[in-house]
């Protein structure tokens, strides 16, 4: 009786074993992936602040004044070529 | 051998047989052998208790110096909050880089070809490098704030000794448009001027850290013990606006160049809100490249500079006895026809004006007329006005280096001293603060404070005169950008304007100077219904124009003029022709 008591927890024993083992194993591979996808997550917010950099620099009011004028041959508004429209027709 | 070679098979040495060996037969003394048992015994014991010291009771520092072979410690860095405009444009913003260091010893054992490469990589003359390197210590900075791809250039050198270091660098894409409002950080990442100074407190990160083990790829396989989550700097949104910004700068450099000026500031704010759409100076900067920078361009006139206004001042003596109810704009008072004489003091106007009304008074700037309506008010009363719209009073903005301009307390002002006052003389105060109290005259008569970060509730007010005074000045500035007035060159095209001319001597050596002038502008547009506050001072305009009606005016023109088409402000006029006068009313002062 106490011969099979001992073969089944010896069994059990080793099944819990290597079931630890096998938790360890996915969890540092789980570890992995997450310090993974933070590093990309990193990345991707140096990614983001670099285009608003971009989009800043690019949208700057001196360059698109600039282009206007010099390349496409753009002049600034003037009320007294400028037709209102307003509603009601006043 | 000779035993063994005789096939004895019992040991034997010099012909005797080793168990009848004769030192054998000798009896020792128990003790003896009980010494040595004891003395093994002993030893175990003490083995024992150092194991069991080590595991047990002792045990850190080798689990410290365990640890400190598997489990590193990494720093987690912040980054500083960026800095944003008020609708979404990034001011400021940083982004990692790399500082070069070397351990210079090492370094110079590379062959030089490939020294000389890395100098160009780092953008600095060889001989430069080489002083750099020619140093006892063991670890000297190349250079600083070197961008990402270039180090991956440099990393592929393979240069023995040399090393890199994580840091950030702080960009300010909008250039010297922006550089009075925003300021900039040092190579350490601290404000050094601006709202980078301002809020350093807020914009700055804290660093974080966390204790890791490594596997043999140095990848991270655990986080062991405690870890603290690095914080971010908070993002801050300016109440500042790209667009009116840039038009505010350009308006003021071409006033600066056009009229031979030593500098020029103007300030835009919004009348419903109190906060500060644009805020420029000329001369500026760029915040991006300062290996040039000097005081001049460094100065934020429209906050740290105190002048004395001059006759922009005008309305709000005026306004205050309008409150008080002494005078109508229709009353009517003599300004004579030669200068007036107070406190031993004579007052002048630069044409005789006779006898008008207080409206003309404003309309003509006449300083007689203001002096006049001073007599009629207490020092005190003055006084409290022009502290409760912020004069001489230690401004609140968050904003570093503003001033609070002076203004004497009352009860030693001399009998002339309310005369000056009414005209914009002895007193002082900012561009800002002169912009600031203008704000009643645009509102229904009450001040709100001013804010350079976007607030999305509207202030409360606190009233200093009535609405109907406020709308009496409002009639009277408007009157001021009229032919007849100051500051015909203040009209807008399209959009009824209202202001206030100013021209001050500036006090060189204690004394009014009689060459060197700030020419001032302070107004509201659109008249029907004021959206913005405009004050424009223009400072020492050398040419033959010199005056507030001259060079400030125009320069708010044509500041209003954009700012309202680019702010899609529908027009209130049908008038599309200025009409200038050849010869425009010149102010006194």
């Amino acid at each position: 009786m106490t011969g099979k008591l001992n073969v089944v927890l010896t069994a059990l024993l080793v099944c819990c074993a290597l079931s630890v083992v096998n938790a360890r194993y996915q969890a540092r591979h789980l570890f992995i992936d997450l310090e993974r996808l933070q590093q990309q997550q990193r990345q991707l917010e140096i990614d983001w602040a670099q285009l608003q950099l971009d989009q800043s620099t690019l949208g700057k009011a001196e360059r698109i004044e600039q282009i206007a004028r010099e390349q496409l041959n753009m002049a600034p508004l003037t009320p007294a070529r400028t037709q209102y429209l307003t509603e009601g027709g006043q | 051998m000779k035993a063994g070679a005789q096939g004895s098979r019992v040991a034997a040495a010099k012909g005797v047989a080793f168990t009848k060996s004769p030192v054998l037969a000798v009896r020792l003394p128990d003790w003896r052998s009980r010494v040595v048992l004891f003395a093994l015994f002993a030893a175990f014991v003490a083995l024992a208790g150092r194991a069991l010291w080590l595991q047990g009771v002792s045990n850190r520092f080798l689990q410290k110096q365990g640890a400190s072979r598997y489990e590193r410690t990494l720093e987690l860095p912040a980054t500083r909050g960026k800095i944003f405009d008020r609708n979404g444009l990034v001011l400021a913003s940083s982004l990692p880089v790399k500082a070069v260091w070397a351990i210079p010893e090492d370094v110079l054992k590379s062959p030089p070809e490939k020294l000389h490469k890395l100098a160009r990589l780092l953008d600095m003359p060889y001989p430069d490098l080489m002083k750099k390197l020619d140093s006892d210590r063991t670890f000297v900075y190349l250079k600083r704030q070197v961008e990402m791809d270039v180090i991956a250039q440099i990393e592929k050198l393979d240069i023995d000794g040399l090393d890199t270091r994580k840091e950030y660098k702080r960009y300010y894409p909008q250039g010297e448009v922006m550089a009075h409002m925003v300021g900039f950080t040092n190579v350490e990442d601290i404000g050094q001027e601006g709202i980078e100074l301002a809020q350093q407190k807020n914009l700055v990160g804290q660093v974080g850290s966390r204790r890791v083990i490594k596997d043999r790829l140095g990848r991270i396989v655990e986080d062991v013990g405690m870890s603290r989550e690095p914080h971010d700097g908070r993002d801050i949104t300016l109440s500042v606006d790209s667009k009116l910004q840039y038009i505010a700068y350009t308006s003021v450099k071409n006033a600066v160049e056009k009229f031979h000026a030593k500098a020029g500031a103007a300030v835009v704010l919004d009348v419903h809100t109190g906060e500060v759409l644009a805020l420029s100076n000329w001369p500026t900067y760029n915040p991006n490249d300062r290996s040039h920078l000097t005081g001049e361009q460094l100065r934020n006139r429209v906050i740290t500079d105190t002048f004395e206004p001059g006759s922009t001042l005008k309305p709000f003596t005026v306004a205050l006895a309008l409150n008080k109810g002494v005078i109508k704009p229709n009353t009517l008072i003599d300004t004579g026809t030669h200068p007036y004489s107070t406190g031993g003091h004579l007052i002048r106007d630069t044409h005789p004006h006779g006898v008008i009304d207080v409206s003309t008074i404003i309309q003509k700037s006449s300083n007689i007329g203001t002096t006049k309506i001073s007599e009629m008010l207490s020092a005190q009363e003055m006084w409290e006005m022009f502290t409760k719209v912020g004069f001489g009073q230690a401004p609140r903005y968050g904003f570093p280096g503003a001033v609070a301009g002076r203004v004497r307390p009352y009860k030693t002002w001399p009998i002339v001293a309310k005369a000056n006052m009414s005209f914009g003389q002895g007193i002082s105060m900012s561009l800002l603060q002169l912009a600031h109290a203008w704000l009643i005259f645009a509102r229904d008569g009450d001040i709100i404070p001013l804010s350079f970060q976007k607030i999305n509730e509207k202030p409360v007010g606190q009233q200093i005169i009535s609405p109907k005074t406020a709308a009496e000045i409002r009639t009277m500035v408007e009157s001021v950008v009229s032919p007849a007035g100051t500051a015909p060159q203040a009209q807008v095209a399209g959009y009824r304007v209202g202001g206030k001319t100013g021209t001050a001597q500036k006090v060189v050596n204690g004394r009014y100077s009689q060459t060197h002038y700030v020419g001032s502008f302070a107004g509201i547009a659109p008249m029907s219904n004021p959206r913005f506050v405009i004050a424009v001072m223009i400072d020492d305009p050398e040419g033959a124009i010199h005056t507030g009606g001259g060079v400030a005016a125009p320069t708010f023109a044509a500041l209003a003029a954009n700012a309202l088409r680019a702010e899609n402000v529908p027009p209130d006029s049908t008038v599309t022709d200025i009409i200038i006068p050849e010869h425009p009313l010149e102010e006194s002062f």
